[in-house]
């Protein structure tokens, strides 16, 4: 594993730190991280989504995403954006998150 | 702006529609109102306009004011006009109450309570209406419940422009034969639109969206979900542009009535059905407290439905009309409402207290803010005392209604009970309470900070 995808699995375990308040589970294994690319100078670009588009907790879960990247050692900035193309379903979810809501 | 921001006022709202409920509840345990009272009484006036403007219309209200934004994914279009919305919503509501108390045989004042309450309260339905309105405008074209709440809005329009040329009338401003004749025969309009077009048509509006949200449903573009949108519209349209004109020209409001009925209960068949369908393709197995009493609360919907179409059938509505319409205000809305607000004051808090937090430090969910174990009996209680009065107004005993007027109002109260435990983080471990200044977040007033 080189620097930059060592750096990348970091932040993506400090983002399983942020919970979606209303499902109760981590936004990685829930399936709103998109991507995670780490540009030069440290800086990491996360994009996600939310479970629903207008969610009252959207800029919330952004600050939140972007503070957890950014409190990553070596991570200079998080540049955090949110789409939803494609929206969001709970197929995206990991097993694990499946698993926690009892989805077969 | 992708996201909703968090409605400032709802929680005042939400205050005080709570607070008018408890107050109808009394009301209808000392007797006051119907069945002890004719269905045109005007202890049933203060009563009806209490429970469906103090309860219900500021329980919806508030819920608009923060669930529009989400509906549509843009920001409200006036955050703090709501503020002043409530204040002359709450200052009309007064007036409205002792304009009926006013009417000869109660008491009798000079002050013209009643176009004084009429219009300030009309005053703040427009100042909500502009704001949601400017806010679904912006952003066309719009979703399936939005849609819905669009009629909704309209339908409340014309509840609004009734409530006053009633008030004009009685109060002897207008002395016009058209205002004249749609006060003496136009109430039914007012209800039909108020109950059904208003808090009903918006009610399922909103709870397609917040169901299929709150259960991981797919919201799929479904064909009843249209046809129901389009009878329910057309019911509106009925009750609206039919009803005046039919009186306007010396015509029966029956075939109206009968119409829009029809045209009602094609809407709520497509919509007990696509409800059934979001229930039984949920992903989230384990259902929530909200959405199992959701669940019981259409039921009452069902009923009520039921009763009214065999009731036109028999040609008997008139007797039992006060039952249906408890039936549809406290078993299906009010159980609705309560069921909802469960969860949104949940949801509301925990975006208030850590919402800040989130990736700064480990922050519950919002179900541990709830604690539902302690909750339910006051649901089933309430529920099954809403039963118990809906079959005491049906055989017209006032006493066994009082009773179990006593039980939901002792339920209610165990509800609101709850919901202040939910503010007041009461069920979240000490471990996991926030520190600061949004530890304890206020119960009815918004923090002044943004």
């Amino acid at each position: 594993m080189n620097g930059s995808s060592e750096l990348v699995g970091r932040v993506r375990e400090a983002l399983r730190e942020v919970i979606d308040p209303e499902i109760g589970f981590n936004i990685v294994d829930i399936g709103l991280v998109y991507d995670i690319a780490l540009e030069e100078g440290g800086i990491v670009k996360v994009t996600m989504t939310t479970t629903t588009r207008g969610c009252p907790a959207t800029d919330f879960l952004k600050d939140g995403a972007g503070e957890a990247a950014h409190n990553v050692e070596g991570v200079q900035s998080a540049d955090i954006r949110l789409t939803y193309d494609p929206p969001w379903t709970p197929d995206m979810m990991s097993s694990a998150a499946k698993q926690y809501l009892g989805i077969r | 702006m992708i996201g909703a921001s968090l409605s400032r006022w709802t929680m005042s709202y939400f205050s005080v529609a709570l607070l008018s409920l408890l107050g109808a509840e009394a009301l209808m345990v000392s007797g006051f109102g119907f069945p002890s009272r004719p269905i045109t009484a005007p202890q049933t006036l203060v009563l009806v306009h209490l429970t469906v403007i103090g309860w219900l219309s500021l329980l919806m209200s508030g819920a608009l004011i923060q669930f529009v934004p989400v509906l549509v994914a843009k920001p409200l279009a006036h955050p703090d006009l709501p503020a002043v919305a409530l204040a002359l919503l709450l200052i009309g509501l007064a007036g409205l109450i002792a304009g009926f108390l006013d009417i000869p045989g109660i008491s009798s004042t000079s002050m013209p309570w009643l176009p004084f309450g009429a219009m300030v309260l009309s005053a703040g339905f427009v100042l909500n209406l502009w704001n949601l309105g400017r806010t679904l405008w912006s952003a066309r074209p719009m979703g399936l419940p939005a849609r819905f709440v669009v009629a909704g809005l309209v339908s409340l329009a014309g509840v609004v422009a009734l409530g006053i040329v009633f008030s004009l009338t009685l109060a002897r401003w207008t002395t016009s034969e058209v205002l004249t004749t749609l006060t003496a025969h136009g109430v039914a309009l007012h209800a039909a639109l108020g109950l059904g077009g208003w808090l009903g048509f918006t009610a399922m509006g909103v709870s397609y969206r917040l169901l299929a949200m709150f259960m991981l449903a797919p919201e799929e573009k479904r064909w009843t979900s249209r046809i129901a949108l389009g009878a329910g519209t057309a019911s509106i349209v009925v009750l609206l542009v039919g009803g005046p004109a039919c009186l306007l020209f010396g015509l029966k409001l029956d075939h109206v009535l009968v119409v829009a009925l029809l045209m009602a209960s094609i809407c709520v068949v497509l919509y007990g059905h696509d409800v059934v369908r979001l229930y039984r393709t949920r992903k989230r197995r384990h259902m929530e407290l909200n959405t199992r009493m959701a669940a019981v609360a259409l039921g009452g919907l069902g009923i009520a439905a039921l009763l009214l179409l065999a009731l036109a059938a028999l040609g008997d509505v008139a007797r039992y009309i006060g039952a249906v319409v408890f039936l549809v205000a406290f078993g299906w809305l009010s159980g609705l409402g309560l069921a909802k607000l469960y969860k949104i004051v949940a949801f509301l808090t925990w975006l208030q207290c850590y919402g800040p937090l989130i990736g700064k430090r480990a922050t519950p969910r919002v179900q541990d803010l709830a604690d539902e174990p302690r909750a339910m009996p006051w649901f089933w209680l309430y529920f099954a005392s809403v039963g118990a009065a809906s079959v005491a107004a049906f055989l017209d005993t006032p006493l066994v209604f009082r009773i179990a007027a006593l039980g939901m109002l002792v339920a209610t109260a165990g509800i609101c009970a709850e919901l202040v435990r939910i503010r007041t983080l009461k069920s979240v471990p000490t471990p996991m309470l926030p520190e600061g200044v949004q530890a304890r977040p206020r119960l009815i007033l918004p923090s002044l900070e943004r």
